[in-house]
């Protein structure tokens, strides 16, 4: 009887671990809305992990006070779940899972990055849960037909695009040489396709064109080629990692290129950690603070990026910025449909046509952003004081690009 | 005799009932089974042969990508599906993805059993360390360049085909996926107890205890410990093709070859339990899975200083695993006889 008894007892121990974590009807609790996210807490995304659930919760907190979101006549409060998805795609994917079915979440946020959005919404597609994402920007989330994914940014492929027209337009028109080093991972690979195309339409040529490891510390080897065939252009793009190993070691070894064009430059917080080095480094973003856009629970950028500084302690990076803007979609989505039915809310997300703090949100049939340009700054320096400028597209250009990038020896 | 097989349909009945059970819980039940499985078939190297091996997240790694290439490959063009992003151009009938399944799920198992063998007769030569470093040098080397083949979508990743639409909602898919990892679990086990009852456990055991006399005895070890890899990798091959179906999307170095988690939790949960036995490794897969998502629900963001403080308490008092300690606890139990006279003499001697 012995190993009945035994067996009984892991049973009962197994029974009640699970009992712990027992599934609760959460999508609607009394006067509280609850929203489901997996957020990259930690891992190689945390920083931007961190920046995602600022985003969020700067959001939540301000739709709240203003009197939350009104349903049917009452008036109902956001609240988010988090789970960790320690950047792992496998483990992003078992969490959509864990909080559609265990905690009953009707409506989803996006975590951080495209690979992990990648992985989620196969889940949130399945189960038919609307997901707003906000940092998932791969071409390829948008070209599986999905129909419960909505992406306030704008695609990965059109980060770049923008730098090589630029390139060309400076050297009188004329094809240029172009060097790249992408990282091995969905969002930078999409960067890369983005870039591809604009140099096939412009005829320029291609001449390194390198895959850099994942959780990227060196990159000396395409350095050491740039340094040798002189390009036009480095683009490179890795993330916050990315960026910072790459202005790291070009000033290291005093790399010379007219134009040096780089992706998550402010999540990375390139101007302040690297300073003078980092200058003139040409980056693209989602958003920056001296955009002209605006809505009634931030007002416009400037005033965003001092509330979210007096907060967090940090100026907000655009991951935290389009983060919140996903909240307000989500608010104007609950509204319209008056409703709390998840796929009256889908079909409320999908009409969505409106003016936010971030920029314009309209989705397209493939729910991705398509109201919304990108924008380039360069990282500018005045004395040792150096911060990112806006120089495209012109409407919001504060500052005339500088090209080419002044010699390391003359710098 | 009749105790065990009690003990064995009442577990059989709790996995049968388990998805109507706990129907919320399906995937993370499935992922225990799966992780069961990983761990049972560590231990046929780390625990039996005493061969710490690092490697068998290379076939994991390597029968989620054949399993789902085969699941499209044999009814539609494999790189547009990688390159299109597939689900919305090609739509599997149910026939075409339950065959496509099955047989993926074969080769998914033989590919890898044949890869292991041709590797193992390269490196099984290798003892102590050289092996543990050579085994992890080439999980790594596979998760690169997994990220590096376009046809399997490179650092893109791949979807795995969805669920055909027409058959059942999400909670049939979920329940296909248990029961299918349910029965991977159930054969594994009935397989690797089958195979310690034989002669090739003893030398496997042999092997462990002093590799050189088992030589000298004249057992042809190469041709074993070959062998004991084959098994694992035929079982590890198949439960990643299972998990790449259930997971949906491939990711080279996250989902497939996984090193940094499932290719050290596989260790981990055969240590946790108690490695070298048969039931071990199935206790300690199933601790580790329940302390794992608890922590993961209730230490948010601190996770895994928790799960590292677990295993540091393991480490310092239960160093031989829980059936290690359980044995020593209630050696009765497991079949040894204790002479109370002996051990008292020994004692006394000492």
């Amino acid at each position: 009887m012995d190993l009945i008894k035994k067996t009984l007892s892991i049973l009962s121990v197994f029974i009640f671990s699970i009992a712990l974590a027992l599934p609760s009807n959460a999508k609607v609790e009394g006067d509280t809305i609850i929203l489901g996210a997996a957020v990259s807490l930690t891992g190689k995304y945390s920083t931007n992990g961190e920046h995602t659930k600022n985003g969020y919760n700067m959001a939540v907190d301000r739709i709240n006070d203003m009197g939350g979101v009104t349903v049917g006549g009452k008036s109902y409060k956001f609240d988010i779940i988090y789970y960790d998805d320690e950047s792992d795609s496998s483990r992003a994917a078992q969490l959509a899972e864990r909080l559609i079915k265990q905690d009953g979440v009707h409506y989803m946020l996006g975590p951080y990055s495209s690979g992990l959005t990648k992985a989620m919404a196969p889940v949130t597609e399945e189960n038919k849960i609307p997901m707003v994402e906000a940092n998932g920007a791969s071409r390829s989330l948008f070209t599986k037909g999905y129909k419960y994914l909505f992406a306030v940014l704008s695609a990965a492929n059109q980060y770049l695009e923008v730098a090589i027209d630029l390139a060309v337009e400076k050297n009188g028109g004329n094809p240029v040489n172009i060097a790249m080093a992408f990282e091995q991972d969905a969002f930078s690979q999409d960067v890369r396709i983005g870039v591809v195309e604009a140099a096939e339409r412009t005829g320029s040529t291609i001449t390194i064109d390198d895959k850099l490891p994942k959780e990227l510390n060196d990159m000396a080897a395409t350095l050491a080629k740039v340094k040798a065939t002189k390009p036009d252009v480095l683009v490179v793009s890795g993330h916050s990692k990315g960026a910072l190993t790459a202005i790291r070691q070009i000033s290291e070894m005093q790399v010379d290129v007219p134009m040096l064009a780089m992706t998550h430059c402010d999540a990375s917080k390139l101007a302040k950690q690297h300073g003078k080095n980092s200058e003139y480094a040409l980056c693209a973003a989602q958003w920056h603070k001296t955009l002209s856009y605006s809505d009634e629970f931030f007002g416009d950028g400037a005033q965003y990026d001092k509330e979210f500084t007096e907060i967090y302690g940090y100026a907000p990076p655009y991951q935290a910025a389009e983060s919140s803007a996903a909240l307000l979609v989500y608010k104007a989505a609950f509204e319209k449909a008056d409703s709390l039915d998840k796929d009256k809310i889908r079909d409320a997300l999908a009409q969505t046509d409106m003016q936010t703090f971030y920029g314009n949100i309209k989705f397209s049939d493939t729910g991705q952003n398509i109201a919304k340009p990108m924008v380039l700054f360069q990282v500018r320096c005045e004395g040792d004081v150096c911060a990112n400028r806006v120089v495209a597209p012109t409407k919001w250009a504060s500052h005339e690009l500088v090209h080419p990038i002044p010699s390391w020896s003359s710098r | 005799m009749n105790q065990k097989i009690i003990l064995y349909l009442c577990l059989l009945a709790f996995g049968i009932a388990a998805p109507f059970l706990f129907p919320a819980f399906k995937l993370q039940i499935s992922i225990m089974w799966i992780l069961v499985v990983l761990s049972l078939t560590w231990d046929v190297q780390g625990g039996q042969m005493g061969y710490n091996t690092f490697g068998n997240i290379m076939f994991f790694g390597l029968g989620m990508y054949i399993c789902s290439s085969f699941q499209i490959g044999l009814f539609f063009p494999l790189a547009e599906w990688t390159a299109s992003g597939g689900e919305k151009t090609f739509v599997h009938t149910p026939t075409q993805f339950f065959q496509g399944f099955f047989i993926g799920l074969i080769l998914a198992a033989i590919i890898p059993a044949i890869v292991a063998a041709i590797i193992g007769y390269g490196i099984l030569g290798l003892r102590g360390h050289y092996f543990a470093i050579c085994t992890l040098g080439l999980g790594i080397a596979a998760g690169e360049f997994a990220g590096g083949i376009e046809l399997v979508g490179a650092g893109q990743g791949m979807t795995s085909p969805p669920w055909p639409k027409g058959i059942g909602d999400t909670e049939l898919r979920s329940e296909f996926f248990y029961y299918i990892c349910f029965l991977l679990m159930v054969f594994t086990f009935l397989f690797l107890r089958w195979a310690y009852s034989t002669r090739f456990g003893l030398v496997l055991n042999a092997i462990r205890d002093n590799e050189d006399k088992a030589e000298a005895m004249g057992i042809n070890t190469m041709r074993y410990k070959i062998t004991g890899w084959v098994v694992s990798a035929f079982f590890v091959g198949m439960a990643g093709g299972l998990m790449g179906n259930m997971i949906g999307y491939i990711e080279p170095v996250e989902t497939a070859f996984a090193g940094r988690t499932f290719g050290v939790f596989m260790v981990l949960m055969a240590i946790l339990g108690g490695k070298g036995t048969l039931w071990g490794p199935v206790i300690g897969a199933i601790a580790f899975h329940i302390f794992k998502e608890g922590f993961w629900t209730f230490f948010l963001g601190w996770q895994y200083v928790a799960l590292g403080a677990l295993i540091v308490v393991v480490v310092i008092f239960f160093p031989e695993g829980i059936m290690g300690w359980l044995r020593e606890k209630y050696p009765e139990r497991f079949g040894e006889i204790i002479d109370e006279e002996d051990r008292k003499a020994q004692v006394e001697l000492k």
